[in-house]
């Protein structure tokens, strides 16, 4: 009960600070932009090429599930992960430069749960994020192409293509794929949290987090590491992508989560013992 | 109450406490003083548990704070200097978010401690809209929703005006009178201490160099105050008794010397005296002496 408390309370410190809201309006304004261009006549010709292309009918494609998967699959890493490496970048640094912390250092409270309470924050804001995200991309795109229509995936990357003519089981794909894309961003959240909970600057945290994730991203792409591209944070944190799959692998997905799950229990332990060891003068 | 045993802590190779113990008695006032670096705010945070001791201890109650921080830290408020409460966040909401680390928001009892500190029409107000006097007003709120038996005041009175020091000062003497509460009091206002404190112990370079009551010490050798000319003639004659000179005029006398006599002889040196006076020897010249050396450490 007294966790729920402190969680509470974490949740409205977050909730209450303008810059949490800064990557709600980011994304609400990006979608509106997505949508703006998927009306446009020389965007459905090339989508109704690639559709019929693989020998399905565009019509039943051109929907509201497939735009709104296109807005995940293109924004999330990219936009996404500015304001996951910023929030939780901010969440122990900021309140440290801030001098807060020293306030709750005067309670009988210890570090390991103080951080967990803090961790437990970062996550819920991070999942509820990204399904603001899904949720608000599907709800402009209802109101510009109607609710109707089945889910067209495509994601050369990762070497996925799925295509679910009904809209009941393109919805609940998404759904999951939205859960596993909250899980996988939890990773980045947690790199940045760790990065918080050293003696460094909050902008530090999200540049450097940033910079990993950016890195990380960059080197996957050489030729040279492809042999070696499921050692990568990014490619694993792509995996949500195998959801979509027609057929759901999941010694497939469960490798990639368990790895990414491994991870962040690593960077919550690494950021807990940096922490533990600090001292904080009054 | 608070037993803190041979605090030693070393930043960057640089001792900021060496060695130093103190112990609070239950119900007592005690005061920690020094200059800026003399290690009151590490002494401090070893207490709440934010800085690691290198050597030493601290018990509160019994229980150790460096082993058992969370139990040890139960019944304790702390006040600072210059308060950091969440800005963006109603005087209310902060109460709720710090006492949910004490076990629990009880809202019956922040009602009455927020009328007890005259906060009740703002505590509803963001934190930002706070005068300095409002924003200690609200950490003293803070500080007693714990109920606590020991409060820790660093440099509480610090910014405010002369009216506020008053308030808070009367206030930490009534809560003392009531609850018995014993009170760790951090500050370089030595005229403030005297006021509050029964007790005091002065920090210089990390190091305990006295410790005393402040009635003892003003019980102890008496000061005077001497404006005499030619000054040159006056010191010689003081020195060859054995006089401390303090500066600005004020002077200590061997526990053998009658006063009289030395205006007797101050006079047949040939020396004018406009002004000898007995005054009550105050904190500051205690710690002045302790400070320039004159004092032995305790």
């Amino acid at each position: 009960m007294i966790f729920l408390q402190q969680l509470q309370g974490e949740l409205r410190k977050l909730f209450a600070r303008p810059r949490t809201w800064m990557g709600y309006g980011a994304f609400v304004a990006m979608e509106a932009l997505i949508l703006f261009v998927y009306k446009l006549e020389a965007s459905q010709q090339r989508m109704r090429g690639v559709v019929e292309r693989n020998g399905l009918e565009f019509n039943t494609y051109y929907s509201s599930l497939t735009i709104t998967f296109t807005i995940m699959l293109l924004s999330m890493f990219l936009l996404g992960s500015i304001y996951f490496a910023l929030v939780a970048g901010d969440i122990v640094a900021k309140e440290n430069e801030d001098g807060n912390l020293r306030m709750v250092f005067a309670r009988p409270i210890s570090r390991f749960r103080l951080l967990l309470v803090k961790y437990s924050a970062v996550c819920l804001y991070t999942f509820s994020f990204v399904f603001f995200v899904g949720v608000s991309g599907y709800a402009m795109a209802v109101a510009a192409v109607g609710w109707e229509g089945g889910l067209f995936v495509l994601e050369p990357k990762m070497k996925v293509f799925a295509a679910y003519p009904e809209w009941w089981e393109g919805a609940w794909r998404l759904a999951l794929s939205a859960a596993g894309i909250g899980i996988s961003m939890i990773t980045l959240s947690s790199i940045a949290f760790m990065f918080s909970c050293f003696k460094i600057k909050p902008a530090a945290a999200t540049i450097i987090t940033l910079t990993i994730l950016f890195v990380d991203m960059i080197l996957q792409g050489f030729p040279f590491f492809k042999p070696y591209e499921s050692y990568f944070v990014t490619w694993r944190m792509s995996a949500w992508v195998f959801l979509m799959e027609q057929h759901l692998s999941w010694p497939k997905i469960i490798e990639s989560y368990a790895f990414l799950i491994g991870l962040n229990v690593s960077l919550f332990t690494v950021g807990w013992m940096a922490f533990q060891t600090r001292d904080f003068k009054t | 109450m608070l037993e803190a045993r041979g605090l030693t802590k070393k930043f960057g190779g640089k001792p900021a406490l060496q060695d130093v113990s103190f112990k609070l008695e239950k119900g007592e006032i005690y005061g920690l003083l020094g200059h800026n670096g003399a290690g009151k705010s590490t002494s401090l945070g070893i207490i709440l548990g934010m800085v690691e001791p290198d050597q030493g201890e601290v018990e509160i109650d019994g229980v150790s704070v460096q082993h058992n921080r969370a139990k040890a830290l139960r019944k304790v408020g702390a006040i600072f200097e210059a308060p950091a409460f969440y800005d963006y966040l109603s005087g209310w909401d902060n109460l709720k978010i710090l006492m949910s680390y004490s076990g629990g928001f009880d809202e019956k009892a922040a009602k009455e401690v927020i009328e007890r500190v005259g906060m009740t029409k703002r505590v509803g107000s963001k934190v930002r809209t706070y005068s300095h006097g409002m924003r200690q007003r609200l950490a003293l709120a803070q500080a007693l929703l714990p109920e606590p038996e020991l409060l820790l005041l660093d440099e509480p009175t610090d910014g405010l005006d002369p009216e506020g020091i008053k308030w808070f000062r009367d206030f930490i003497l009534q809560l003392r009178q009531e609850r018995g509460i014993t009170v760790l009091f951090n500050s370089h206002l030595l005229a403030e201490v005297e006021l509050m404190c029964d007790r005091v112990a002065i920090l210089r370079e990390g190091k305990r160099v006295f410790e005393g009551s402040v009635k003892g010490f003003q019980n102890e050798l008496p000061i005077y105050l001497l404006e005499a000319e030619p000054q040159d003639i006056a010191e010689k004659f003081l020195k060859n008794i054995g006089s401390d000179l303090l500066g600005s005029g004020r002077i200590t006398l061997p526990r053998e010397v009658d006063p009289a006599q030395v205006v007797e002889g101050l006079v047949l040196a040939g020396v004018k005296i406009r002004e000898f006076a007995k005054v009550r020897r105050s904190l500051e010249d205690v710690y002045m002496e302790i400070l320039n050396g004159a004092g032995s450490p305790n």
